[in-house]
């Protein structure tokens, strides 16, 4: 074989490899409208509004050029009957091609929420540039529109913001996957972090996300109040660094009465038995702690009072996890807590029977829980810094 | 080695039919022999013929170039004890030559010729011929003019720990630089001539048992093979007798360091060594060759260990860095994180050019400016790499053309090229970078991807003198891996990695 026929024959495999690339996607970066967050609500008169805010790479400040006084994003939405009907309104009066692969956030406005997610969910999974690990939220009195105007002080982009806020372990976030994964699973329902604006209209104007937002099936049911969001991150999400303050002891004139205690260890046990054919649900949870703050006239280093306290915590841990289970149990009447999907392992046999019935079973079926508190570190001074020597 | 017969030089014929016919033999009479040479050195100023009674009694001819004696040795080896006013009574001819070996060897190495055309190759690599009236022989004398310049350090492949000198232009130098580290009778150095014109000396040298025979015939072979009229430089050889001429690679290195090819005769290589040139060939070399450098044997193992893994890193970098910068800035973005793709697409927000002709004009400055370094005079130079990196570094940002992250790519893409201690596959390195970074541009990763499986697919295909370009990595042996993914310390290296041919 001689060079020439080496040669074409090599050519001939470019060409061949160049067209089954299908189509050419190059596209420069400054190209490119970079979507940092997205927000769909439902308008009053049922048309679907897509917002999105984009990053303006010219209000960056960079080396060359400090960017200071231009502005770094610009929100920009359209109306439509349908998502992909409002994004082409969209694109149509835009120089640059939108963007979606650096989407951190998704917010969906409480309306469009609260009337269903089908086709939006669609749009979610099918289209191949939408990123898995961007945050899902839910908006909480107000449009998703307004959110994403919203101004944040501390970031260039405040899209951006949102996203570190909820990457930073301390907030309860819910990621697209897991999202799209509960709405696929039969024994639990979907929930995300929700955010609402507060100071609005006034210069203070910002976000803050301390709801969650619990789904049944595609639609919003309600939301879970900002003091039992900790409960539901021990819970469902990730227990890292939990905090819990209480009143041990009545306020007096010298001490306040509080102990503060964070995380050190944590475990949640879901435990499921079938009682004459009827499922009932166990969960043990258990928590390692450090005292970080004693107000109170105990000394955490005397084994009495540390019991007092380890259980004066269990018991009132306990009170706020039933207060919660009443809410997503009984009102709101959807398993965000993946109880179905525990049964789904336990007893699978069972699980086929009431799969489709889950729904309405749920809210019946008893629910018991068990908090443990065990205090292992009490801090730098050991001692209450007042007692006497 | 399949290559095809090189057509014949068409001037050879005329060249040989120029060169007169010497096969005579050496006259009786010294005014035939003088004849004889000044007919061959017609119009050759540098000539010396010189009449003269040595011994004080017999009548003799001393001819030579004069350009290629050295004259102090010339004046008192030579000529001094020849011209001893002694009576020499009844010497015959025979007896004559004894008594005049007798008295020269002590200085110069006389040996007898008798035929014409022996005298002049002789006298033009150097040697003096003197005639004796009434006899049919002639010596010669090599009282060579040493042609030399000072040992210096390499200015390329330099070392922090190690010898300083590198080879010189010399031949004869460069064999004793060898010999004196290798102090072994079983150091063969094997002499061969190329160049119908040239007659450039070459030295085959190896180690005998350790060196594969196989190896050192294949190189005699191909020697024996050139057909050129001059070889000047030994790279002419490299490319003359490379398993693959038509591949950026080296599959045979080129050194300026005696350090170097010593460590590589004692690994089984062999050295070819040209006369006239500093650059000594060593053959068969793999791949990993290239990135291994004198220094890696004299410092800690861990510290060279290190080096070889950088050189490795920085390596792919020089052949890629540029290209995967344009394949993800172009293709995808989403693999970048997003606050780097937002100062990112800043910076390209006033350039007018894709990130390909960005990177193009910035990489072609690049290997403009280095090869300018290497050919402007030294002073001249600094003050062009001054202009160069200001030209580059920061106007050509401030004005708009390009983006200051393409400078960064392209100044770790150029410091990279420059971790590479052989010279050879740096070169080999920087010529890939160029289809790497098209087909990334019209594919993306995916082309990257298929041009690097190219390059893979090619390397495994070299061979050199028949041992597998990528050995030790493909085929795989263990031995040889101690020397390649680290630099073992020597206790763990005893056993001799021998490459295998297939």
């Amino acid at each position: 074989m001689n060079r020439v026929t080496i040669a074409s024959r090599a050519v001939i495999l470019l060409l061949i490899l160049s067209m089954i690339t299908a189509c050419w996607d190059r596209r420069e970066m400054d190209d490119l409208a970079l979507i940092m967050g997205s927000g769909i609500d439902l308008t009053e008169d049922g048309l679907i509004e897509v917002s999105y805010q984009i990053a303006l790479p010219t209000g960056i400040p960079s080396a060359v050029k400090s960017g200071g006084s231009q502005k770094q994003v610009v929100v920009i939405s359209a109306k439509g009957n349908d998502l992909q009907e409002a994004l082409g309104r969209i694109q149509a009066q835009m120089s640059r091609f939108i963007y979606f692969g650096h989407r951190e956030i998704m917010l969906i406005g409480e309306n469009c929420a609260r009337h269903g997610l089908n086709q939006i969910q669609d749009l979610f999974t099918r289209y191949p540039e939408t990123r898995f690990n961007s945050y899902v939220l839910t908006t909480y009195g107000g449009t998703a529109k307004e959110i994403l105007n919203a101004p944040y002080p501390m970031e260039l982009i405040p899209a951006l913001a949102i996203s570190k806020i909820q990457n930073s372990r301390l907030s309860f976030s819910v990621k697209l996957d897991k999202f799209l994964e509960a709405f696929s699973t039969p024994g639990i329902s979907p929930v995300t972090a929700a955010i609402r604006i507060i100071h609005k209209g006034t210069d203070k104007e910002s976000i803050v996300i301390d709801r969650a937002a619990v789904y049944q099936g595609n639609t919003l049911k309600g939301f879970i109040p900002p003091d039992e969001l900790e409960l539901l991150r021990w819970w469902i999400d990730d227990p890292y660094r939990l905090g819990f303050t209480m009143q041990i002891e009545p306020e007096d004139k010298n001490y306040k009465g509080t102990v503060s205690i964070k995380s050190s260890k944590s475990s949640v046990k879901i435990h499921s038995k079938i009682i004459d054919g009827r499922p009932e649900a166990k969960v043990n949870f258990r928590i390692v702690v450090k005292a970080v703050s004693n107000n109170t006239k105990l000394d955490l280093n005397n084994v009495k009072d540390r019991t007092f306290v380890e259980k004066k915590f269990a018991v009132h841990l306990h009170t706020k996890f039933i207060q919660m289970l009443n809410l997503v149990q009984k009102d709101l009447k959807t398993d965000i807590f993946g109880i179905g999907e525990d049964l789904h392992i336990e007893h699978p046999y069972v699980w086929k029977k009431i799969k489709d019935s889950w729904s309405e079973l749920f809210p019946e079926i008893p629910v018991s829980i068990e908090v443990k508190v065990q205090i292992e570190q009490i801090g730098k001074t050991q001692g209450h810094s007042e007692i006497k020597k | 080695m399949k290559r095809k017969q090189r057509a014949a030089d068409p001037f050879a014929a005329q060249i040989k039919a120029l060169e007169p016919e010497h096969d005579q033999g050496v006259h009786e009479q010294l005014s035939d022999n003088e004849a004889a040479i000044t007919g061959v050195f017609a119009n050759c100023s540098d000539l010396v013929v010189r009449r003269l009674l040595i011994f004080g009694t017999i009548p003799a001819m001393i001819v030579y170039l004069d350009v290629l004696i050295d004259k102090q040795l010339w004046d008192d080896g030579f000529l001094e004890p020849l011209m001893q006013q002694e009576a020499i009574k009844d010497v015959s001819s025979s007896e004559l030559y004894e008594v005049l070996q007798y008295r020269l060897s002590a200085i110069v190495q006389p040996s007898v010729v008798t035929g014409m055309k022996d005298i002049a190759l002789r006298m033009v690599s150097g040697e003096s011929v003197l005639f004796v009236e009434s006899s049919a022989r002639a010596f010669t004398f090599a009282v060579k003019d040493k042609l030399n310049r000072a040992l210096e350090e390499p200015s390329t492949e330099a070392v922090i720990r190690g010898p300083r000198y590198g080879f010189i232009e010399k031949m004869d130098i460069n064999l004793a630089l060898i010999r004196h580290r290798l102090r072994t009778p079983r150091l063969k150095i094997e002499k061969v001539c190329a160049g119908s014109l040239s007659r450039t000396g070459i030295a085959i040298v190896y180690i005998e048992g350790i060196a594969e025979h196989s190896v050192v015939e294949e190189v005699k072979r191909r020697i024996a093979g050139i057909d050129m009229d001059s070889v000047l430089e030994s790279g002419y050889i490299e490319e003359l007798i490379c398993d693959h001429p038509y591949s950026p690679f080296p599959v045979i290195q080129a050194t300026q360091r005696p350090d170097m090819t010593t460590g590589s005769l004692i690994e089984g290589k062999v050295a070819v060594i040209t006369d006239g040139s500093p650059m000594v060939l060593i053959l068969p070399v793999t791949f990993w060759f290239g990135f291994q450098s004198a220094e890696d044997y004299y410092m800690k193992f861990m510290f060279a260990t290190m080096l070889r893994w950088l050189r490795y890193l920085f390596a792919f970098f020089a052949m890629a860095l540029p290209s995967i910068f344009i394949a993800i800035t172009t293709f995808h973005q989403e693999m970048i994180p997003t606050s780097l793709t937002l100062s990112l697409a800043a910076a390209r927000e006033v350039v007018p050019f894709p990130a390909i002709v960005e990177a193009l004009i910035m990489e072609i400055t690049f290997e403009a400016l280095r090869e300018a370094g290497i050919r402007l005079p030294r002073p001249v130079g600094q003050t062009i790499s001054i202009v160069g990196a200001l030209v580059i570094g920061q106007a050509a940002v401030q004005a708009g053309i390009i983006s200051a992250t393409i400078i960064i790519v392209v100044s770790i893409t150029g410091i990279s090229s420059f971790l590479i201690p052989n010279p050879g596959m740096s070169q080999a390195i920087s010529i890939i970078r160029f289809p790497l970074m098209l087909l990334a541009a019209t594919f993306g990763l995916y082309g990257l991807g298929i041009g690097l499986l190219a390059i893979l697919v090619h390397l495994v295909n070299l061979r050199s003198f028949g041992v597998p370009y990528m050995n030790p990595v493909a085929p795989v042996s263990t031995s040889g891996l101690a020397d390649t993914l680290i630099r073992a310390p020597w206790q763990l290296m005893r056993r001799r990695h021998k490459h295998s041919r297939d």
